[in-house]
């Protein structure tokens, strides 16, 4: 009798949505504890908290940010993607770097001047007009998307693909090509900022827990879900599908957006060419680590936001062990193709028979 | 009019060809007509010789994007390439044709390896390129962090031949316009997928499974055709053309880098849309990427010519083009024609007509898949396997005996010292007209060097001194080479942030023609311009090299 209860309580948690992504995060910090000393010690200065664990929260956060958004985007079916987040990334930051320090380099300023701006108090436009514009900017950046998908039926990846292409271009438009430089410390203090744990992680959890209310204590969620299993059973069954995704590409922009703004802040610059580069890639691997299926349908936020911490735990126990920054991008490659192995369906239903096997036993 | 109707309806599959060339040809004028500098025979042919990796690589993606499929790993391909030929060939033991072979079947063995992920463990392509892409730009850094100089004969003949025009040059002077060996071979490219694609049974099958969402690839395989073998071979061969428009690039630049192409496959993409192949796949002509790389080609062009426009504006263009085009063939097929187009396509495929050498091709390869999945995987897989191999040993013992490169990983990292800004002031004023400093790196070298007009080069690693003498003309030509770049734009600035524990810093001073401009840069992980590491690799190439310290 208990031998079935222990069974079905192991196959309740295998069959969790959160179980795979959890695996993954455990397998590498586990490494970490062989291979990397000092990883798990955690530093007290001035009342916040140091450490590489930290770390982990702090710089992960930009992809659970972009986690979120693409999570709805990939949940609302039909090979629905978003490839333009990190253009939209590269484009908020310019916009906010424009509304606080609008002097284009190349211009020759008057000395007085050129101490005004390097004053950390100093700023064209007060904080909370240039995070409102961004926002304002990244999620017109998405309807703009959402517009191509739903109303001019073009297959997501290809509309999102024009704003990506041309989205960098746009930045540099706005910065005039130059890096603009942050002194700005109230903005500053978005992505280096520290309240016991790195203020990023407040951020990131806020809108988690907006689009968490959204979608599951509403009817949102369910919308979307159903939209992406088929989209033409659920306009039969009154649900305006054009509308749901609208709703989460413009929703996605929005994520992009406060992710471009904590980037920005992070590396105090606004650098056009190079602000959330291959970072759409990121989000996508971290929602598909989520467990949520690329045909769409259900979802869970939760298991995005832990890919999101998988991702982010491999690279710094890479930073760790001392492998190259460049030589990264192969290990995350390679942790790619293990994640598809394991949702491959020839694989998994190896590991169900594997699974299925160890169940009797006990019996 | 009913007539123009009916000829428009008839061939509406033709407009957006059509509409490329009238554009491309359309642009070409007004840049004639508006900037005298255009009407030079020459500007017209370096559109064809300063883009044969684009068209090279934009042939290999149509073919896969009339698959159905995407192909996001090309610019990790291509760099990947760049990187692990000069590397190959810094030693000088290796031939540069075994080199370029050894090349083309690593990118034909990684094509392979992802398309074998999306064909059989039905991957989404977008997915398994993508870290296709990241596995290759990461073994670039892995094999050099730095900038690779290319010195290598074949190399050079391939890349510096001057076939000349007649009638619009001059024989005797070696003057006038011309085309390089890279230019014939992009039309040798293109000439022969036109030939895949439209004449063989391979290619018709290709536009027979791509399309209608997937549906159009159910009805091939329940029509008998070879879907699995079909998209294995169009990834094998986007592969092959990634790698071949990789040597193509290491040739014209003459150097391997892992942050060359960046972005590439954005443009490749662009390209083959605006070239009217569809992005759902069943439908696009070879003939119309060539088009489709050839308008991005003369966006730039038009651009650099009219001087005002920053060079990020060609991003705009092609990404409105782009847009343009997706709505142009939205309308024109409606989701219709493409339909009936691909199943006439596909009765098309299974019918007879087949030559025969694509068909012992094929035969060989249908005998290879029947013996199922696994050898299809470990092939390639071995290639790969003995390439990367190869490629350690080689730099194992280069390092070794290279004075350039001796990789002390028990090092972890340099403490960074100042550049040594007088110093290199005093070189200026003594008459130097490069001075370039490198700090770091693995054996954590501090070498500053002063480059003179008249080909006298020195060398300060803070304790030692070294001295060569070139001739003149080659100071000079690395003067013009730097010059040629852009260097003294604004497109030439800093990349400076903290260096990682293993890279160079940079300070490099440059001056010609009273101007002076100095840059300083960190290697790994900046978004330096390709042009950058181009001039730094030209530079590495004629400066005297320190002896290991002993």
């Amino acid at each position: 009798m208990s031998a079935t209860r222990t069974t079905s309580a192991w196959k309740r948690i295998t069959e969790s949505r959160l179980f795979y992504p959890l695996l993954a995060l455990s397998l590498i910090l586990l490494f970490d504890l062989l291979f990397v000393p000092g990883f798990f010690r955690i530093q007290v200065i001035e009342g916040n908290l140091y450490g590489s664990l930290i770390d982990i929260l702090r710089n992960g956060s930009t992809i659970m940010l972009l986690g979120i958004g693409m999570t709805l985007v990939l949940a609302s079916g039909g090979g629905g993607v978003d490839l333009s987040v990190g253009a939209v990334m590269a484009i908020t930051s310019s916009v906010a770097a424009i509304l606080m320090n609008p002097v284009i380099i190349g211009v020759k300023l008057p000395p007085d001047l050129l101490r005004f701006i390097n004053d950390p108090n100093f700023t064209f436009a007060p904080l909370w007009e240039v995070i409102l514009v961004s926002l304002i900017v990244a999620t017109l950046c998405g309807l703009w998307n959402g517009v191509l998908v739903a109303y001019a039926r073009i297959q997501p990846m290809v509309a999102t693909l024009i704003l990506m292409i041309a989205g960098r271009g746009i930045a540099q438009l706005i910065t005039n090509g130059v890096r603009i430089q942050i002194f700005y410390e109230p903005y500053a203090f978005l992505g280096n900022g520290w309240l016991v744990l790195p203020f990023p992680l407040f951020i990131a959890v806020f809108v988690f827990a907006v689009a968490w209310i959204m979608t599951r204590k509403t009817a949102i969620g369910m919308f979307v879900e159903s939209v992406g299993i088929g989209s033409r059973s659920s306009f039969f069954s009154g649900i305006n599908e054009k509308r749901v995704k609208l709703l989460a590409y413009s929703f996605c922009g929005f994520c992009a957006g406060v992710a471009g703004l904590v980037a920005s802040s992070n590396i105090r610059t606004s650098d056009a060419s190079n602000t959330g580069l291959y970072s759409e890639l990121d989000a996508i691997l971290a929602v598909v680590i989520g467990g949520t299926l690329m045909s769409g349908g259900r979802f869970s936020l939760l298991a995005s936001m832990i890919g999101a911490l998988v991702i982010q735990a491999t690279v710094t126990s890479m930073y760790a062990v001392g492998v190259p920054a460049n030589a990264i991008l192969a290990i995350k490659g390679l942790v790619v193709v293990f994640v598809l192995l394991l949702y491959a369906e020839q694989i998994r239903s190896l590991i169900r028979r594997f699974t299925g096997q160890r169940r009797v036993q006990p019996s | 009019m009913t007539r123009t109707g009916a000829l428009l309806a008839k061939n509406r599959r033709f407009i957006p060809l059509g509409a490329t060339i009238l554009m491309f040809f359309l642009a070409y004028a007004l840049g004639a007509v508006s900037y005298s500098g255009m009407r030079d025979p020459q500007v017209f042919l370096n559109l064809f010789r300063t883009s044969p990796f684009y068209i090279i690589s934009a042939v290999g993606m149509t073919f896969v994007i009339i698959s159905g499929g995407i192909d996001l790993s090309v610019s990790g391909m291509v760099a990947l390439t760049t990187v692990a030929s000069a590397a190959l060939l810094r030693s000088g033991d290796w031939n540069g044709w075994v080199v370029i072979l050894l090349m083309l079947a690593m990118g034909m063995a990684m094509g392979a390896i992802m398309g074998a992920f999306i064909t059989y463990l039905k991957v989404q392509p977008f997915i398994a390129t993508l870290a296709g892409m990241w596995i290759a730009r990461g073994l670039c850094f892995i094999i050099s962090d730095d900038a690779i100089a290319i010195n290598n004969r074949v190399f050079r003949i391939l890349g510096q031949t001057k076939l000349l025009i007649p009638g619009l040059s001059d024989p005797a002077t070696q003057q006038g316009a011309f085309i390089s060996i890279l230019v014939v071979l992009e039309f040798v490219v293109v000439a022969a997928a036109i030939y895949l694609a439209h004449f063989t049974r391979f290619g018709r099958t290709v536009y027979a499974i791509g399309g209608n969402e997937g549906r159009n690839e159910q009805s091939s395989r329940l029509m008998g055709l070879p879907v699995n073998s079909t998209k294995m071979l169009v990834y094998t061969l986007n592969g092959f053309c990634s790698a071949l428009a990789g040597l193509t690039l290491a040739i014209y630049v003459s150097s391997g880098h892992g942050l060359y192409a960046r972005g590439f496959e954005l443009t490749i993409i662009a390209s083959v849309v605006i070239g009217g192949t569809m992005l759902t796949g069943g439908s696009g002509y070879m003939f119309g990427t060539l088009f489709g790389v050839l308008i991005t080609a003369i966006t730039q062009t038009l651009i650099q010519f009219n001087g005002s426009l920053s060079s990020w504006w060609t991003n705009i263009v092609v990404g409105l083009l782009t847009l343009v085009f997706i709505g142009v063939q939205s309308l024109l097929t409606g989701g219709k024609a493409g339909r009936v187009s691909a199943a006439r396509a596909a009765e098309r495929a299974a019918g007879p007509g087949l030559p025969a050498t694509a068909g012992g091709v094929l035969g060989a390869w249908r005998r290879i898949r029947a013996r199922r999945g696994p050898i299809v995987l470990a092939g390639p897989g071995a290639v790969v396997v003995i390439v990367l191999a190869v490629l350690m040993i080689n730099g194992a013992q280069s390092a070794g005996g290279g004075p350039a490169t001796n990789s002390a990983p028990t090092v972890p990292s340099c403490e960074l010292k100042p550049f040594r800004d007088d110093q290199a002031a005093g070189l200026i004023s003594g008459g130097a007209v490069v001075v370039y400093e490198r700090n770091g790196g693995p054996d954590c070298i501090e070498e500053l060097y002063g480059i003179f007009p008249d080909g006298r080069i020195v060398g300060d690693d803070g304790t030692r001194t070294v001295e060569r003498v070139v001739p003149a003309g080659d100071v000079d030509q690395l003067l013009i080479a730097i010059a040629n770049r852009g260097w003294f734009t604004d497109i030439m600035y800093d990349t400076w942030h903290t260096p990682c524990g293993q890279c160079f810093a940079y300070h490099l001073t440059v001056t010609r023609d009273g101007q002076q401009k100095t840059v300083q840069a960190v290697d790994g992980g900046t978004d330096a311009p390709a042009d950058y590491w181009q001039v730094v690799s030209l530079i590495n190439g004629v400066i005297p090299h320190f002896t290991a310290a002993p």
